[in-house]
């Protein structure tokens, strides 16, 4: 199995943790570092255009090849640590594992966790499907839209995936205690994995529903989160180890230390027991050549801040998402202070500036301004239309709405001071339907998907229409 | 690309003072000192983030109806159709990617025509289907002499 080499370093590390008390070798950076080394492309569509158009110009195609390279990077990260869960979940439910034991009463658990895999293999697939629509739609406004359309899903993805392996920790330090260590007594650990199912299920919902805002407001949560789970995690292994030395069974205590470190999954997630002492936040996290350094260890790669620098900058991921990932690699989880900064070296690696930030303020409820109204670019009452020729799923007509000031939403729609005369009624919705159904007879076939999006981006500049999809949020 | 500021106040006086600050007497000369050009762009030289493409499109639509020049303003768009969803000009083979290429400016011309000419679009588009232009063929502008023949000036 591929993750093997990759486990064996990790259980080092572990012991080394256990053992000494020094949480310098800590694994989640680490680990994620060496996932890309062997990176492969786990999404499969996107070969299908063998060399880049000859019309566009070349920086435009640039930004959209570089933005597209950091995407399918991070998807096959989470794609990753997916197939990684999923098959520790597979083993949880063997009858000799967790799934069997206590008369199965911790089935229900591995049962959540594996519910989970499925939105997360829906997100990913969403994700895939709008980045291979991109690639085919050889428009470079239209293709850096379509890519910052899979921002929630490929964020709740990721955020979602690091909650799951933890879920996934939890579990298995369950089957360990269970298996190890009799004197905790099962319905304490029944007891102590509801409560961590009750902490984690709020973020898990919120990432679920792929709603941009909820999404938003989750990942930008997990450092805390984190934080309350890996206390949680330690308090657990510290009581079965207490309860089991108690009952006299020095052996079974020190087994189970050696059992935690044995557990195939417990490589994936869980950052280091900070130090006791309130720590500042954002204090030892350095960016260094090869990536951001805490102290002399790695919890982020040069690589990996770069790849979320040109999602960010894309506006396809937030700038707080990501700092909230890179403090959870760095094991900064324990503070409360979530709106707290990184350090200001660690945020310009980011690509922190006036107009990213600004990016992601638009259009926020958050703000205190009420959201602009919405407009379907592609007209609802087409819909069936538009299913037949492919815009269904991710790609659905209600993920391409445009957020619109009044005189502009009027203005297209031949209200508010739009006056162009009776001859020519440029009402925006007749009019893209009137060019497609026309272009469609001038084809003689029914209209790509592909080609659809082309013909609209150009009429989109010519409405002045900004090319920035925002899922409709209903009426 | 404008985000909503292009329908504030007034826009068509907007338009014709920028017009003029080109030294331009009607927006007609402006455009056809810019012939192929698409609206968009012919938008963005007068005003980058205060006037649109559609807004030129209708002005130039005014302009035309009253000196009796529709059917120019006709081929004028379709240049300028022709030439954003065409650059390399008509293909020499039409494979899937071309016929769309060709159907998205002649569709689109379809929908930017006015009601009453609707139907000379219609001839147009047909002849081309009969009698596709020569591979290559990129209109340098109105008097095209192809276009010309295709939907020549009307009587006045």
């Amino acid at each position: 199995m591929r993750l093997t080499p990759l486990g064996l370093g990790c259980i080092t590390a572990l012991v080394t943790s256990c053992v000494t008390g020094d949480g310098r070798t800590g694994f989640p950076g680490e680990a994620a570092t060496s996932y890309r080394q062997e990176l492969k492309p786990a999404a499969h569509s996107f070969s299908a255009r063998a060399s880049p158009p000859p019309s566009t110009s070349e920086p435009g195609r640039q930004l959209v090849t570089h933005t597209r390279q950091a995407l399918l990077g991070a998807l096959n990260d989470v794609e990753r640590s997916r197939a990684g869960i999923a098959s520790s979940l597979r083993q949880l439910t063997e009858p000799r594992s967790l799934g069997g034991r206590a008369n199965g009463v911790f089935t229900r658990h591995i049962v959540y966790g594996s519910n989970q895999l499925q939105w997360l293999h829906g997100a990913l697939g969403g994700v895939t499907t709008l980045a291979g629509a991109a690639w085919e739609v050889d428009e470079p406004d239209m293709e850096l839209a379509l890519l910052r359309l899979t921002g929630p899903r490929l964020q709740a993805a990721m955020s979602g995936a690091t909650l799951l392996a933890v879920w996934t920790d939890f579990l298995n330090l369950a089957d360990a205690v269970l298996r190890q260590c009799p004197a905790y007594g099962t319905e304490r650990l029944y007891a102590d994995i509801n409560r961590v199912q009750r902490l984690i299920a709020p973020s898990m919902g919120a990432l679920s529903s792929l709603e941009p805002a909820q999404v938003e407001a989750a990942a930008v949560a997990m450092p805390e989160l984190m934080g309350q789970l890996t206390r949680e995690f330690h308090s657990i292994h510290e009581g079965a180890r207490v309860a089991t030395e108690r009952a006299g069974q020095l052996m079974a205590a020190a087994q189970l230390v050696e059992m935690l470190t044995l557990v195939s999954a417990l490589r994936m997630s869980l950052p280091r027991l900070p130090p006791a002492a309130p720590a500042t936040l954002g204090m030892g996290l350095v960016m260094g050549s090869n990536g951001v350094m805490v102290g002399s260890r790695l919890a982020v790669s040069a690589e990996w801040v770069e790849r979320m620098r040109r999602l960010v900058q894309a506006g396809i991921i937030s700038l707080p998402a990501v700092s909230a990932a890179v403090r959870i690699h760095g094991g900064q989880v324990m503070m409360a202070q979530a709106n707290q900064e990184l350090p200001k070296g660690v945020r310009d690696a980011l690509g922190d500036g006036p107009e990213v930030r600004g990016m992601h303020e638009t259009g926020r409820a958050g703000a205190g301004m009420a959201d602009p109204p919405q407009h379907h670019v592609l007209p609802r009452e087409h819909r069936v239309w538009f299913e037949k020729r492919g815009f269904k799923g991710a790609m659905d007509i209600d993920q391409f709405c445009v957020e619109l000031e009044l005189a502009h939403h009027q203005a297209i729609h031949g209200g508010g001071n739009w006056r162009l005369g009776r001859m020519w009624p440029g009402e925006w919705n007749r009019m893209i339907m009137e060019a497609l159904r026309e272009a469609e007879l001038e084809a003689g076939r029914m209209l790509t998907r592909n080609a659809i999006l082309k013909l609209v981006a150009k009429r989109m500049k010519d409405y002045g229409i900004p090319m920035n999809f925002s899922p409709w949020r209903g009426p | 690309m404008s985000d909503g500021h292009a329908w504030r106040g007034n826009w068509k006086a907007r338009l014709y003072e920028r017009v003029r600050e080109q030294g331009f007497t009607s927006l007609t000369a402006f455009a056809e000192a810019r012939p192929a050009t698409p609206l968009h762009v012919l938008a963005e030289e007068l005003g980058k983030d205060d006037l649109t493409g559609v807004q030129v499109l209708s002005e130039l639509l005014a302009e035309a109806e009253q000196r009796k020049q529709v059917t120019r303003f006709m081929r004028d768009v379709l240049v300028r159709l022709l030439s954003e969803s065409l650059p390399d000009g008509w293909p020499a083979v039409m494979d899937d990617e071309a016929r769309f290429a060709v159907a998205e400016a002649l569709g689109s011309w379809s929908a930017y025509t006015p009601e009453t000419h609707k139907e000379r679009a219609r001839q147009v588009r047909a002849a081309l289907r009969t009698t596709p232009p020569p591979p290559g063929w990129r209109p340098s502008g109105p008097d095209d002499e192809l276009l010309r023949t295709l939907l020549p000036d009307e009587e006045v």
